[in-house]
């Protein structure tokens, strides 16, 4: 499709939205012509960082109203052909639409590019964004706020109610749903479209058994068609976070410990079982890469969004696109499908093959700590993240913070100046009787735990934490408080 | 308003550093004027500001005070490949409205510092981020889809391309200051050389260079006078504008030159082309006024451009085979046409011109220029 966007009035044309005409201040509608022809072609042979693959050709298409568009494709065309969007086939498709400054077009040509989308005007829906962290939109830590409004726009013109709709997230442990739901700007989206704002953090869960394995899921989830609004993101700790990571917070809190626990890759492909009606409508307008999934990303300006019903899918081919490994969790959730063999409408995999750069798993927003991740539940990395963050500006020498569970006694050989950030790994150092490192717990005040964290980074040689340590950790928080 | 002197480095891969080409161009332009900095009211400057190279220099008019030792009004103004044209149109209507007597204007960038692949998402840059950058328009590619529907409607050949490279090149071949110069290249180098969006071969195309250029533009007469000066901007991509086989900014700047210098484009003895890519210089024959739509490819058959033609087009080689450097590019143009007013262009010397005529381009077509000289002696 190829919008303009022309005054009622006066005929001028933009390609861009324009709310009123800035001559005679008419009225702007949107003009869209469907029935493309191909005018002109070239074939490029030269590669560019964001253009890598070559040859490839750009059309040069018309439309029924003479605008014209240019667009990438790796296939051959003569001019005089007609060009059309292939439908999806499978249902396991995954549909790739750049958004050309309309995200609400960009929503409904990826909805109908997909076979058999409906929607009945008395369904009840849950709109699953990801807000995870207090952040302003443009950080792209969670979803555009732009992108969740042209969301529900399209489900008003599809006649859903707004009675019926809910946006529902929880944010990571330790971080407030509300605060980040403001700071991200979907909470005024929610109060100007008029729908609810849930945090799924306060429940209600009903337990769901799938395959052995016991979830507390948000009971809301569970009677509701849920459209899963990830943004698609590098993560230090996962490879990427996207569809099927957005999904992990649709549990309570100790389920999100216990999958992280036990293996994203072993339970989620249960949780995407236990799910009753999925469809992802996924977030790359932005996009982050580097080291996300908090603000130490960097917004990737990807301007794409993705659907599909098979998460798994999706994020197999937002790797596939972004030129970046597919993480284990991703594929032991979609076993079986194979990247190469997943239907993709839209847009080609190849034409939109653009190396993003990928998150070191190692690295932690302070350059001399390093982390040692073995399964981090939300709330270690969180707490990680927030610490580490807390000691930019202190110069120290190297250090490394462990977290998560999954190790065994051998962790710590050969290893000095290793500091255990969170409940996950200082319980597992308990079950093995290892208490010759440093710990910093979740369940102390962030002032203790920045005055242990400077202390473990400024030192010389092997970190401890002594009493008098702790006391004037202490010290310091109740100073602070006094401060306040 | 009146050329005292003009001046540039050699277009090529140098390594010297801005700092370095814009001196020894301003220090050339100074002598070629008889003329001291202290003389000098206020400068123009257009760089891009590349942020690839090694320099990864920003705020240039402050770093030319520093360079220049001199504290004046410095105005910086960008304008993608007609950066050079847009700061002489920017300095005569500074000059005409203000006490200055002399402004310098200056055009400098280093491209050529880096691997192509970096070069090349540098200056896609320069396309429009949704519709063009997105969808791997580089620039030769925003050109081939324009060479393309031209040669549909008017029947061109990548022949007539091949021609006005081969022109060009012949005329770098005498100019020391030329990329290409005393480089023989054959017409079947050309016309085998590699396809880089077709129909566009890479002897199609530009050379990017580095470089710079400089003019001392001054109230006081001289033996050159700019008696047309018009900057028109279009939009961004061809493929928004009614039609692509000719540019719109160049036809509104052509008029407008035209009509403030009062001479038509059959007066025109001499011109500095915007070659950027070979079909530009066939699309601007038509578009300046040199000959009907769809007739420029006569012009560059039947020999009328060449160097001992009826009007020789791009003496200098051209963006072509002199070197493009982006913002230097619109002053060097002038140079090429002071020079040969002046009987100092040497092998390539025509006979003297009396009336020269200027067009720069920035992106393609976004931006347009065209100044008109008249020697006066």
């Amino acid at each position: 499709m190829i919008i303009r966007w022309i005054c009622e009035k006066c005929s001028k044309k933009w390609i861009y939205p324009i709310e009123k005409c800035i001559y005679c201040k008419g009225p702007v509608t949107k003009q869209k012509g469907t029935q493309m022809k191909v005018i002109g072609f070239t074939k490029v042979t030269i590669p560019s960082p964001t253009h890598p693959i070559i040859p490839y050709n750009i059309l040069l298409l018309q439309d029924e109203f003479g605008n014209r568009l240019p667009k990438k494709t790796m296939k051959d065309y003569k001019i005089g052909d007609v060009y059309t969007e292939k439908k999806s086939e499978s249902d396991d498709a995954v549909a790739i639409i750049k958004v050309k400054y309309d995200i609400f077009e960009a929503i409904k040509d990826a909805l109908g590019l997909l076979k058999d989308v409906k929607f009945d005007s008395e369904e009840k829906i849950l709109i699953k964004p990801s807000i995870i962290a207090a952040a302003y939109p443009y950080q792209a830590v969670n979803v555009n706020p732009d992108m969740l409004d042209a969301l529900i726009a399209v489900l008003f013109e599809y006649g859903i109610k707004k009675e019926n709709v809910i946006v529902a997230e929880q944010a990571l442990i330790g971080s407030s749903a509300a605060d980040a739901a403001s700071k991200s700007g979907a909470l005024e989206v929610c109060k100007k479209r008029g729908v609810a704002f849930a945090d799924i953090s306060k429940g209600p869960f009903e337990k769901v058994e799938c395959d052995g394995y016991e979830f507390s899921i948000y009971k809301e989830a569970l009677h509701r068609k849920i459209i899963n609004v990830p943004i698609m993101k590098t993560n230090f700790q996962l490879g990427i976070s996207g569809a099927l990571e957005n999904l992990t917070r649709l549990v309570d809190e100790k389920t999100q410990r216990d999958m992280y626990y036990k293996g994203l890759g072993n339970i989620l492909p249960k949780l995407v079982k236990a799910l009753p009606d999925v469809f992802t409508i996924a977030d790359a307008t932005n996009g982050m890469q580097g080291l996300g999934p908090l603000a130490s990303g960097e917004p990737a300006f990807l301007n794409l969004i993705f659907a599909g019903r098979n998460a798994a899918a999706l994020d197999s081919i937002f790797c596939e696109i972004s030129m970046i490994k597919i993480p284990p969790y991703v594929k032991a959730a979609g076993s079986g499908i194979n990247p190469k063999k997943i239907e993709v409408v839209g847009n080609e995999i190849d034409a939109l093959k653009n190396p993003i750069k990928p998150a070191n798993p190692e690295e932690t927003p302070h350059s001399d700590i390093k982390v040692v991740d073995y399964g981090a539940c939300p709330a270690c990395l969180n707490l990680m993240y927030n610490l580490t963050s807390k000691m930019i500006g202190l110069r120290g020498s190297e250090l490394y913070v462990l977290i998560g569970s999954q190790f065994d006694g051998k962790v710590l050989e050969g290893g000095e100046r290793i500091v255990a950030i969170g409940d996950c790994a200082i319980k597992k150092m308990e079950e093995l009787k290892i208490n010759t490192i440093a710990k910093i717990p979740e369940n102390l005040d962030m002032v203790e735990q920045i005055v242990l964290m400077k202390k473990l980074l400024t030192t010389e040689g092997t970190p401890k934490i002594t009493s008098v340590d702790k006391v004037k950790s202490k010290m310091t928080k109740l100073l602070s408080r006094a401060v306040r | 308003m009146f050329v005292k002197g003009v001046g540039m480095t050699k277009f090529g891969f140098q390594e010297e550093s801005s700092r370095n080409t814009i001196y020894e161009s301003v220090m050339e332009a100074l002598n070629d004027a008889k003329m001291s900095m202290r003389e000098i009211d206020a400068v123009v400057v257009s760089s891009i500001e590349i942020m690839s190279n090694g320099e990864r220099q920003k705020h240039s008019a402050s770093m030319i005070s520093s360079l220049l030792q001199i504290k004046a009004p410095i105005l910086d103004v960008p304008a993608g490949c007609a950066g050079g044209g847009t700061a002489l149109w920017t300095a005569i209507k500074l000059l005409k409205n203000s006490s200055h007597k002399n402004i310098l204007v200056i055009g400098f960038d280093k491209i050529v510092a880096t691997t192509t692949k970096i070069i090349t998402e540098e200056i896609l840059r320069g396309g429009e981020r949704i519709y063009e950058q997105a969808e791997g328009m580089i620039f030769p590619a925003q050109n081939a889809l324009v060479a393309q529907q031209y040669m549909l409607k008017y029947g061109a050949t990548s022949d007539d391309f091949a021609l006005v490279a081969y022109k060009n090149h012949q005329n770098a071949f005498l100019n020391p200051k030329a990329r290409f110069y005393r480089k023989k290249i054959t017409m079947e180098e050309i016309k085998n050389s590699t396809v880089v969006a077709s129909p566009l071969r890479l002897f199609d195309c530009s050379i990017s260079c580095n470089g710079a250029s400089s003019l001392i533009l001054s109230k006081e007469p001289s033996d050159i006078e700019i008696i047309g000066s018009a900057e028109i901007s279009d939009c961004l991509s061809p493929f928004e504008r009614e039609e692509m086989t000719s540019l719109e900014a160049t036809k509104k700047a052509a008029e407008l030159a035209y009509k403030e210098a009062d001479v038509t484009p059959s007066q025109i003895d001499i011109a500095e082309i915007h070659d950027a890519f070979t079909p530009l210089e066939i699309i601007s024959y038509e578009d300046l006024g040199f000959c009907s739509p769809g007739e420029g490819k006569e012009l560059i058959r039947n020999g009328t451009t060449k160097i001992d033609g009826k009007l020789p087009v791009n003496t200098s080689g051209g963006l072509k085979a002199k070197g493009h450097p982006i913002s230097p590019t619109g002053i060097a143009q002038v140079y090429e046409i002071v020079k040969q007013m002046r009987g100092q262009a040497g092998a390539r010397q025509i006979k003297t011109p009396r009336i020269g005529l200027a067009h720069n381009l920035g992106g393609a077509g976004s931006v347009a220029t065209v100044h008109i000289l008249k020697n006066l002696n």
